[in-house]
């Protein structure tokens, strides 16, 4: 049976006592006297950091991994999320010292090296999206969106149509679409799903006008329905004067059986976090690469990663008059982008394909099983196949009795697998959207479908059993209200909270 | 390879695959695809390198990795916001803990409470260092910092121009002139004075006006020097409703006051220097962003922000993210950021990083890195070469070099020759190269002494 570890771990700010150390820096002889702070820019308090010997640090840190719940623990079929297994080896690669200590103002004659790996992924993404310019400086999806709306934004400016400002999503879309569209400085224009859960194409071609700059769709969509009239809509898109932006956070549908640049998008991001295995790191980091066309490529961030043929020498183009300028620092998470070179070049052309087949056939298995149980029917329609993703919706099961998404989720990790992710997309009912991914075998979707009846009949046995869920994790269901009515939101506050 | 294709990244069989086929009543998976037009299938051949076993990848990409000089080879002197940092075998021993680094954002509070712990500390240990009472879980790096947090002056004073310190690293400007143009800023640059390289206080005030959103200052500037003349600038923003953010270099607030004392209204900064990781080329990065608590303004913070509560049941303590209202998962297009995937994981390295070192530590490597700073400034002017603005500063200085365009390339060689990485190049003329120098804590006495010696053998 299924217990996660719990301790009553401590703040860190709570364990450590005057004068104990975990570390020694290196050595330094210069004299303290030297240094001569202007006096009203002195600290005078030290910052209150724990101080504890390096073994308790260990223990604390310890601890609190244990009571996280990850993807090596177990089942963790995160709609929309690709929660894949993240290969070891990367993970090694990613810390050759030949990667960690370089700093980004090198002279690039000392980094031709994470050049050439950048400039092959740049071709490999590339070859994936069927659009052949890439910059990987986003270091995230919706960066990536940002960038590519970006894109879009500068060209009609450049084409003297500035006054196309309006991006169209459909009501499906995730947050971040209309956020990223927003950040710059463009109108959402929301259109309906139909019944089906698709883009309803009367709605888009009364969407579109001269002031169209584009429409942003994922395709396969988050229903994980394939938007089947993509070419219509490109077509309605396209004569209207707009162009096409494709979210690839679910690309893991399509990785080598279609190709965004053939169903006629401009430009589309990747998550490299998700289709290309990087780990999530309990939020981040990740990384958005943009792919484009040729008529978007001007206006890409500055610089770009070239490669000069006859001198084989891999240079930054900085000369870019066009370019929307920069949307990172420097030139995005390039550990992370080096884990999805790793990870590219141990499928290779023969394997990376597979990885979709086997995404979509545990999709459209653990869902065709899933939607036999009473209390739980697929969203929108049961007559066509998902690809990687399906949504489930708990409303029969609210509705008979009492008992909610929420409350299966809660269920769910109490059994030691990880839930769907609940209450996405918005345009389902009690959503439960399950992306079992390739990492997951026959057995362990057989198993996962097993603890969801089996929890599902206690909760129609003992409705608050469900209500009260879960309870063989770390600690009980979290009161998220009193989280606001009580905002404590760092150790500063709790101690001034203590003084009062 | 055909349907026997068998992967370690694939968790199924032909047997698994068989069997599944058959519960769905279909023959191939191919029919899964089969609501796709044809027209559209990807029928060719990908242009991508064949499979490579574990062994053939390793050694595929040492051998690219190879041709790389890194900074534990050739001495550096770059900064520019992020540093060479030694990890103690502690910190990787911790982040390769796959309970952390193969984890999602913590959506399920309850079986995540290791990773939401950590960021409800990490937020701490972060208001500790910039003396404010809420920090969120991390932004891309520091110059998205600067751009998200323009946006936030905008939207908590209502005002739509933000004026910025001429003193910025052009990175970080580069960003925020980027960030802003969707909102429609307006960004004015207040200029330094000539010969000290600080904020010129009486310019500063002239353009701060109720038409101004905020006021962006580098403390230490870009230039490396303290700012030490901002009461009068903050004074006068604060009278005219203009919020004031300062950005900091990290290490820098062991010795210098924390911008929460001085009248910051937000602080940010650049997380990796104390601990969010090795340089990495660049990224990943961990963007700092932290404020005095109000209850209206707080809501205008960008990304998660982890809070501490309680159970429903048993009223244990618990963290989960709150305020959640803010983000685009609820908000959409009135969310206060799109940034949804953030920096977790190099939060949670930070946080490592700064409770290893301790105050002691903390200040002791920030004292190193001043210390060597002003060592190498004592030799090279012993041998009459001389920094750009006299100016107190902390670990980074402008070396007066006035390198003409066409001798870069040779002095970079003459430096690399020395195996030294002398610093970042910066031109006040568009024509010559003065160099931003920065000392990390990692550099021994000789390194110093030969990076001055180096200077002094290409003067001549
Ligand atoms: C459909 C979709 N679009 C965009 C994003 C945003 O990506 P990121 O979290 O990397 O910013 C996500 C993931 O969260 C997603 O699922």
């Amino acid at each position: 049976m299924y217990r996660q570890a719990k301790y009553d771990e401590p703040l860190i700010f709570e364990l450590g006592k005057k004068g104990r150390r975990a570390h020694l820096p290196p050595r330094c002889d210069f004299s303290r006297d030297g240094i001569k702070i202007p006096e009203n820019m002195r600290r005078v308090t030290p910052p209150d950091l724990p101080e504890l010997h390096e073994g308790e640090v260990m223990r604390h840190y310890v601890h609190l991994s244990q009571m996280n719940y990850c993807v090596d623990t177990g089942t963790y079929p995160l709609g929309s999320c690709t929660m894949k297994y993240n290969p070891k080896v990367n993970e090694t690669i990613a810390r050759s010292e030949k990667m960690m200590y370089l700093h980004p103002n090198q002279p690039v004659e000392t980094v031709q090296g994470i050049l050439e790996i950048l400039y092959e992924l740049q071709l490999a993404l590339g070859e994936l999206a069927g659009l052949p310019h890439t910059t990987l400086q986003p270091p995230a999806g919706a960066s990536g969106e940002y960038t590519g709306l970006n894109l879009i934004k500068a060209y009609h400016q450049d084409n003297g149509e500035g006054q196309r400002d309006e991006i169209i999503a459909p009501d499906s879309s995730h947050g971040t679409n209309p956020a990223s569209t927003v950040l710059n400085g463009q109108k959402l224009i929301e259109i309906k799903s139909n019944e089906d859960g698709r883009v309803d194409i009367d709605a888009l071609k009364a969407a579109v006008s001269n002031k169209t700059a584009g429409l942003m769709l994922t395709n396969p969509n988050t229903l994980g329905i394939f938007e089947k009239d993509i070419i219509e809509m490109s077509n309605t898109v396209r004569d209207a004067g707009g162009l096409l932006y494709y979210d690839g956070a679910n690309f893991n549908a399509i990785v080598g059986k279609i190709r965004p640049g053939d169903m006629g998008y401009d430009v589309l991001h990747f998550n490299l976090h998700k289709t290309f295995s990087t780990p999530h790191g309990g939020g981040g980091p990740g990384s958005g690469a943009v792919c484009c066309n040729d008529i978007l490529e001007p206006y890409l961030p500055v610089p770009t990663i070239n490669h000069d043929k006859d001198k084989d020498y891999y240079y930054f183009d900085y000369d870019r008059p066009k370019s929307i300028g920069k949307v990172h620092g420097y030139y995005g998470n390039i550990a992370v982008a080096l884990r999805a070179y790793a990870y590219i070049a141990a499928l290779g052309e023969e394997g990376l394909k597979h990885t979709s087949d086997q995404a979509v056939l545990t999709a459209n298995y653990a869902m065709r099983k899933m939607e036999k149980i009473d209390g739980l029917r697929l969203s929108h329609t049961s007559a066509i196949p998902r690809k990687h993703e399906s949504v489930l919706e708990a409303t029969p099961f609210l509705r008979n009795h009492e008992v909610s998404g929420m409350d299966i989720a809660k269920m769910l990790i109490s059994r030691g697998v990880h839930a769907p992710t609940v209450y996405f997309p918005l345009i389902a009912h009690e959503a439960l959207m399950m992306e079992p991914t390739e990492n997951e075998n026959k057995d362990r979707i057989d198993q996962y479908v097993k603890i969801l009846e089996e929890e599902m009949e206690k909760a129609r046995q003992d409705p608050d059993y469900a209500h009260h869920a879960p309870t063989n994790t770390s600690i009980g269901r979290v009161d998220d209200a009193y989280a606001i009515r009580n905002l404590t939101l760092s150790w500063k506050m709790i101690k001034e909270k203590q003084e009062e | 390879m055909g349907d026997n294709y068998a992967h370690p990244y694939l968790a199924n069989s032909k047997k698994d695959i068989d069997e599944m086929l058959e519960y769905l009543g279909i023959s191939s998976i191919e029919e899964l695809y089969s609501d796709i037009p044809d027209e559209i299938r990807f029928k060719g051949q990908l242009k991508l390198p064949h499979y490579k076993s574990e062994f053939e990848l390793m050694e595929a990409v040492k051998s690219k990795l190879s041709k790389n000089i890194t900074t534990r080879e050739v001495r550096s002197f770059l900064g520019g916001g992020i540093l060479d940092i030694y990890m103690p075998a502690i910190q990787d021993e911790l982040l390769r803990r796959t309970e952390f680094y193969s984890a999602y954002t913590p959506y399920q509070a309850e079986t995540s409470q290791g990773i939401l712990q950590a960021m409800f500390e990490y937020q701490s240990l972060i208001c500790e260092l910039v003396g404010m009472d809420v920090a969120n879980c991390s932004l891309y790096d520091w110059a998205t910092g600067v751009g998200e947090a323009a946006l936030m002056a905008s939207r908590i004073t209502k005002r739509t121009k933000f004026v910025y310190t001429a003193a910025i690293a052009p990175n970080r400007e580069a960003v925020l002139q980027n960030y802003v143009t969707g909102a429609n800023l307006e960004l004015e640059m207040v200029p330094y004075v000539e010969n000290t390289g600080k904020m010129d206080v009486a310019k500063a005030k002239a353009m701060l006006d109720e038409t101004v959103a905020g006021i962006y200052i580098e403390n230490p500037n870009f230039f490396g020097i303290i700012e030490d003349e901002l009461d009068e600038i903050i004074e006068d923003a604060h009278a005219k409703g203009v919020k004031v953010v300062v950005g900091t270099d990290m290490n820098s607030l062991a010795l210098l006051k924390p911008p929460g004392e001085y009248g910051a209204d937000i602080a940010i900064g650049e997380g990796q220097s104390i601990g969010g990781g090795p340089l990495n080329f660049g990224g990943p990065l961990l963007g700092t962003l932290a404020m005095k608590y109000n209850k209206k303004e707080s809501r205008q913070m960008p990304g998660r922000i982890v809070g501490q509560t309680i159970t429903q049941n048993e009223g244990e303590v618990a963290y989960a993210n709150t305020l959640q209202t803010r983000e685009q998962h609820i908000k959409r297009e009135r969310a206060t950021s799109n940034i949804c995937t953030n920096e977790a994981l190099v939060a949670l390295s930070c946080a490592i990083h700064l409770t290893i070192l301790g105050p002691q530590g903390y200040k002791d490597t920030a004292e190193t890195m001043y210390l060597s700073a002003h060592h190498v400034v004592k030799k090279l002017e012993e041998i009459g070469v001389k920094r750009v603005f006299d100016s107190e500063f902390f670990n980074s200085f402008i070396l007066d070099l006035k390198i003409p365009k066409d001798k870069k390339q040779e002095f970079t060689q003459f430096m690399l020759d020395r195996k030294i990485f002398p610093g970042i190049p910066y031109s006040f003329d568009g024509e010559n190269y003065d160099y931003i120098v920065t000392t990390s804590y990692l550099l021994c006495e000789k390194d110093l002494d030969d990076f001055a010696k180096a200077i002094g053998e290409w003067r001549k």
